[in-house]
């Protein structure tokens, strides 16, 4: 082991240590930055879950295909070929007659229906496709479109665009909150930081007399703020999973009462991982400002 | 090793603490710093180990211009001295051995061979049984003896003592300027502030007499 790693091993033990022996205030600056985190991290779960639950929707966006009225049979078998592709969950087919049917009787324009000399309605496909999202909806609409033997298509996105617009203003506001709360952060670590440097003032006037490096000094501190960083995203995660358990219960018998089979779903690894990553890296860019402007403090009322 | 070139030194508030002092120190050399207190000495010590710059002139250790050494370079100097504080400086949360590997952890040194050579300088001074005691628990010349256990830990070629034995009763006294006297034997260059005639007169050494800022050469 070299002598860097060996410092960088005495500073995280150093700061490790220094956490352990003030468990009340580690604890309370953990709770701190957790309870601060849990409102963007909640909010970002809770989007994720209304997209989930929009896919889920029976008010999903359809695209209607009419079919030419001189369409041959082979063009219909490619057509209905088609339609059982992945990118398609399903398609139901009505029949001209059908629909005739289905409009005199639901409409109670039997008479109109009755005087018609021809149907004039075409055979059509209603098709929900798997990706709700305004890309992929618009490129199996044009493709749809492009098939031989078929007259028009309809895309009904107007809901879905809605939705998806809501969403995405959503997302823009969880990542502002998540700044401002990064900020935050920063702050109360930095903060806490500051505590630990001044009660380390001699301590550190002590090392300075005998040849220890800035480096040296600030080091056990950065990790501190990076552990403390960490320690604060494990209290969000805590919150966020009492949170959870508490709705979990109301939430699924409203869901019930709707009659969907809807469930909370539980953030991801990746994303548990990436809440952990973010808030051990402010944790430690507020230890970074403010141990530079501590210690400078320190050494000049030393 | 060490010169000191028209330096002058004035606090802030114009208080001139040194005037216009110019004197060598050569390697192995046993110098003692007398004087009333206020007189400038600790100020001397202080220029040599970079904790204060000169206002005028120049301080040179092994070479380097001391007083024009950038923020980075001062570390690296400091680990080639060996300081003794009056007041100790000891650190009161941790035990006796924690304290006299401290300079060693900073330079980056093995875990296991800076536990030896701490216990090989407690050794040294006689507070090998005490190495896991508390520092508080320790008498003041055992804590006096634990502070110079740290400053040669790392064998410093340069030991700066500020009035070591100045809170001390006469044994405990004569026994730290005993420890001086061996070191200065083995070679390592000792400048020892401090107001204890008698510890003058069994030593020997070359004596700088501080009057007000000025120095001169006196006779033992």
């Amino acid at each position: 082991m070299n002598s860097w790693l060996r410092h960088q091993k005495h500073a995280l033990t150093a700061a490790l240590r220094r956490l352990a022996g003030q468990p009340v205030s580690t604890l309370l600056t953990a709770l701190a930055m957790g309870v601060a985190l849990s409102l963007p991290a909640g909010l970002y779960l809770m989007l994720g879950n209304l997209s989930r639950l929009a896919g889920d929707l029976p008010a999903q966006p359809e695209i209607s295909v009419y079919l030419a009225d001189d369409a041959s049979a082979a063009q219909k078998a490619a057509l209905a070929e088609r339609l059982k592709q992945a990118d398609v969950e399903r398609a139901r087919f009505i029949a001209r007659d059908e629909a005739l049917a289905a409009l005199s009787a639901a409409q109670g324009l039997d008479d109109v229906a009755a005087d018609l000399p021809d149907n004039p309605l075409p055979d059509a496909w209603v098709v929900r496709p798997r990706d709700a999202s305004r890309g992929a909806l618009i490129h199996l609409h044009d493709e749809l479109a492009r098939q031989p033997g078929v007259a028009e298509t309809q895309l009904d996105s107007a809901w879905a665009e809605r939705l998806q617009s809501l969403l995405a203003l959503g997302r823009t506001g969880v990542w502002l909150l998540a700044a401002l709360f990064a900020v935050a952060l920063a702050a109360i670590s930095g903060n806490a930081i500051r505590a630990q440097v001044l009660a380390r003032r001699d301590e550190i006037l002590v090392s300075r007399l005998i040849g220890a490096t800035d480096r040296y000094v600030r080091r056990p501190f950065l990790y501190l703020g990076a552990v403390q960083g960490l320690l604060g995203g494990l209290a969000a995660a805590a919150v966020l999973a009492i949170a959870g358990a508490a709705l979990r219960g109301p939430i699924e018998h409203l869901a019930t009462l709707y009659g969907s089979a809807w469930r909370l779903h539980p953030p991801a690894a990746p994303e548990i991982l990436a809440l952990f990553a973010f808030t051990t890296l402010f944790g430690w860019l507020g230890a970074w400002i403010s141990v530079g402007r501590t210690l400078r403090r320190v050494e000049a009322g030393g | 090793m060490i010169s000191f070139s028209q330096v002058s030194k004035r606090y802030p508030g114009g208080h001139e603490a040194l005037s216009d002092v110019n004197l060598q120190i050569d390697k192995g050399e046993l110098i003692f710093l007398t004087g009333h207190s206020g007189a400038g000495k600790s100020t001397f010590l202080k220029l040599i180990a970079a904790i204060e710059r000169p206002s005028h002139g120049v301080v040179s250790v092994s070479g380097q211009n001391v007083g024009r050494l950038s923020r980075r370079a001062v570390p690296y100097l400091r680990r080639n001295i060996g300081l003794v504080f009056q007041d100790h400086k000891l650190l009161f949360d941790r035990n006796a051995i924690e304290n006299v590997v401290l300079p060693l952890d900073i330079a980056g040194v093995l875990r296991r061979e800076s536990m030896k050579r701490a216990r090989a300088v407690l050794d040294k001074v006689g507070l090998l049984a005490r190495e896991k005691a508390d520092p508080v628990s320790l008498s003041g010349g055992e804590q006096q003896r634990l502070c110079i256990a740290r400053a040669l830990v790392a064998r410093p070629a340069l030991l700066l003592a500020d009035e070591p034995t100045g809170n001390l009763d006469a044994g405990y006294a004569a026994d730290i300027m005993a420890m001086f006297r061996d070191f200065h034997q083995v070679g390592t260059t000792l400048v020892i502030a401090t107001h204890d005639d008698r510890a003058l007169a069994a030593l020997g050494g070359r004596i700088l007499h501080f009057d007000h800022g000025r120095v001169t050469e006196a006779q033992p």
